[in-house]
């Protein structure tokens, strides 16, 4: 698979569409593009589908949804139209994972040593040695303070946010291009959250990787992304440069969402969440268009 | 400062643990008589002597030296009997167990992990079977096959392999779904690969804990097929005949039903704690 796209984008998601065997879409027309070395948010309340694009691009939907219609063009690779065992080492070989939950990403009877060096070996053909220099080089970046001794230990002998910036290291290991960070704060306590989001923002600055960042955290989008890309029921609401979002957020939805984040000065003064007038009647705009869709499929 | 952080994690030294060293002991002993049964047996098990017919154990008024547990109603040793009978219980208990667990599992592991159609027939497979009253089915299927130890052993393999099928089937779908799972496949790992490489470690400690149970239960299997006669002739030593036998003179020889049945009893128990304390003992996250 050599075809190539015009743009130098990193990532590039045209019209995608996931949605389950019984034919219920659950990403609607879905586009956005990353550019290297960009971190664009994607942001949205749960069941909204930001995950789920992220598990598309990788390639691990869950076995009952599956890529409808839409490219992803992966550095230049379209990856729907590649055969499962060249997606896989594609995949691979540009991007990685910070999972969402630090507990259960890591094989619990596995050591971590060979978690992090395993890609680097079976992808990106390393020699064990080279492999694991780059470990310790990596999980010393991520302030771990004895390598060595980490490396030689199962996951339940260390906490939360220590798997979690060994997680981060592993995702970096490889230098890939494409990062997807899954709510990679969401698990851990808000002291912690601090850490990791500053060690993240840390490494993608030095490394230049692209980054999808998943979140449902306002705060969160406005010190990480420059650009966010706002969905609601896997339909993108806005896209915009992130200073735009908060500044002049053009989306009724978006307005909403910004108004809802507490923010310090602001929680003595009532909690407003997102009208439900609203959210009914963007309900109602999309049962329109997905009657026309299935027209259109059917035609 | 810096020489704590170059130490290893010092592991708690955990406390011996009488789950796991009880039952080996008690099962080390089983094997050492199976192993060892002509070197250890102070009589031919088969060796009949009227004269001498339901002498008591050695503790016991009327004992005749050498017949430490007493004999029978045919004047058979019954110490030697039953070290005889360790070769066969744990034999048919090795083997079918072992078959038994690598039939189950792996028909587990591939509804678990693979779901959909593979699932949806090995799942009403298992529910099919499980209808059947087992000792009933086992008793059939020797019937149909012939006795002898290979009918047995068979009997309880195709009993049996649900025990294992349902169990691992349900470990296999909660590991399916963890995060790690997901991070092997985006490193590159093929589906299948991951089967191996990073679910059946974790499904292991429950296929270790089955299979010990399940050994337990072949050698009930097997006594209650030696109870009926269905196992091997009833001239072979067996702790299942060696029961059936005593029965009938329970009143008045209450040593040629009673021994075998303790052994029987300590060895099934030994077996399903064995299986729970090294369940224990190779779970990194409880160790």
């Amino acid at each position: 698979m050599t075809s190539t796209h015009p743009t130098a984008q990193t990532l590039d998601i045209i019209k995608l569409n996931v949605r389950l065997a019984n034919g219920r879409r659950l990403l609607r027309d879905v586009s956005l593009t990353l550019k290297p070395g960009e971190v664009r948010a994607l942001v949205g309340e749960s069941g909204a589908g930001k995950s789920m694009i992220g598990k598309a691009v990788l390639g691990i939907l869950p076995n009952n949804l599956d890529i409808s219609e839409g490219e992803i063009i992966l550095e230049g690779a379209h990856l729907n139209a590649m055969t499962p065992s060249t997606r896989r080492k594609t995949v691979a070989k540009m991007s990685s994972l910070i999972p969402q939950d630090p507990l259960t990403a890591l094989n619990p009877v596995r050591k971590i040593g060979p978690q992090i060096t395993d890609p680097l070996i079976r992808i990106h053909g390393w020699s064990a040695d080279r492999a694991m220099k780059r470990a310790r080089d990596l999980l010393d970046r991520v302030h771990i303070r004895a390598p060595e001794r980490v490396m030689a230990s199962y996951p339940h002998e260390l906490s939360g946010g220590m798997r979690q910036r060994i997680l981060i290291a592993a995702a970096f290991a490889p230098s890939p291009r494409l990062i997807v960070a899954d709510e990679p704060t969401t698990a851990l306590d808000v002291t912690v959250q601090k850490q990791i989001l500053k060690l993240i923002r840390e490494l993608q600055r030095e490394t230049g990787t692209a980054v999808l960042f998943v979140t449902h955290d306002m705060g969160v989008v406005a010190k990480i992304s420059q650009q966010v890309t706002v969905l609601f029921a896997g339909r993108v609401m806005e896209d915009a440069p992130t200073q735009q979002v908060f500044e002049a957020p053009s989306h009724p939805y978006t307005q909403a969402l910004i108004k809802a984040t507490p923010t310090l000065n602001a929680v003595t003064k009532s909690f407003s969440p997102v009208p439900a007038e609203l959210i009914a009647e963007l309900h109602s705009d999309i049962a329109k268009i997905d009657a026309a869709y299935d027209a259109g499929d059917r035609a | 400062m810096a020489d704590v952080l170059t130490k290893p994690f010092r592991r708690r030294a955990t406390p011996m643990n009488l789950r796991l060293w009880l039952p080996l002991v008690w099962i080390a002993v089983v094997a050492a008589a199976a192993l060892f049964a002509p070197f250890i047996a102070p009589h031919d098990p088969l060796a009949q002597d009227l004269m001498l017919e339901r002498l008591p154990p050695a503790f016991m008024d009327g004992s005749e030296p050498g017949h430490w547990l007493g004999t029978d109603s045919l004047g058979r040793d019954v110490l030697s009997r039953m070290i005889y009978g360790a070769r066969i219980a744990l034999f048919v208990s090795l083997i079918a167990a072992t078959a038994t667990c690598i039939f189950g599992s792996t028909l587990g592991l591939i509804a678990g992990f693979y779901g959909g159609w593979p699932d949806r027939i090995i799942s009403r497979l298992v529910d099919i079977w499980m209808a059947f009253p087992p000792v009933l089915f086992a008793v059939l299927l020797v019937a149909v096959m012939g006795t002898g130890l290979g009918s047995v052993i068979a009997a309880i393999a195709l009993i049996d392999w649900t025990r294992f099928a349902r169990v691992i089937r349900a470990e296999t779908m909660v590991q399916a779904r963890m995060d790690y799972v997901d991070s092997a496949r985006i490193g590159g790992a093929r589906r299948a690969a991951t089967l191996v490489s990073e679910i059946l470690p974790n499904v292991l400690p429950s296929i270790i804990a089955l299979l010990m149970l399940e050994m337990g239960i072949a050698v009930i299997v097997e006594a209650i097929l030696s109870f009926v006669n269905l196992s091997i002739s009833s001239d072979d030593p067996t702790w299942g005949s060696m029961i059936a036998e005593g029965r009938g003179s329970i009143h008045f020889a209450w040593w040629v039903l009673l021994f075998p049945l303790i052994t029987l009893f300590l060895t099934v128990l030994s077996f399903s704690t064995l299986g729970e304390g090294l369940k224990q003992h190779f779970d990194p996250v409880h160790k």
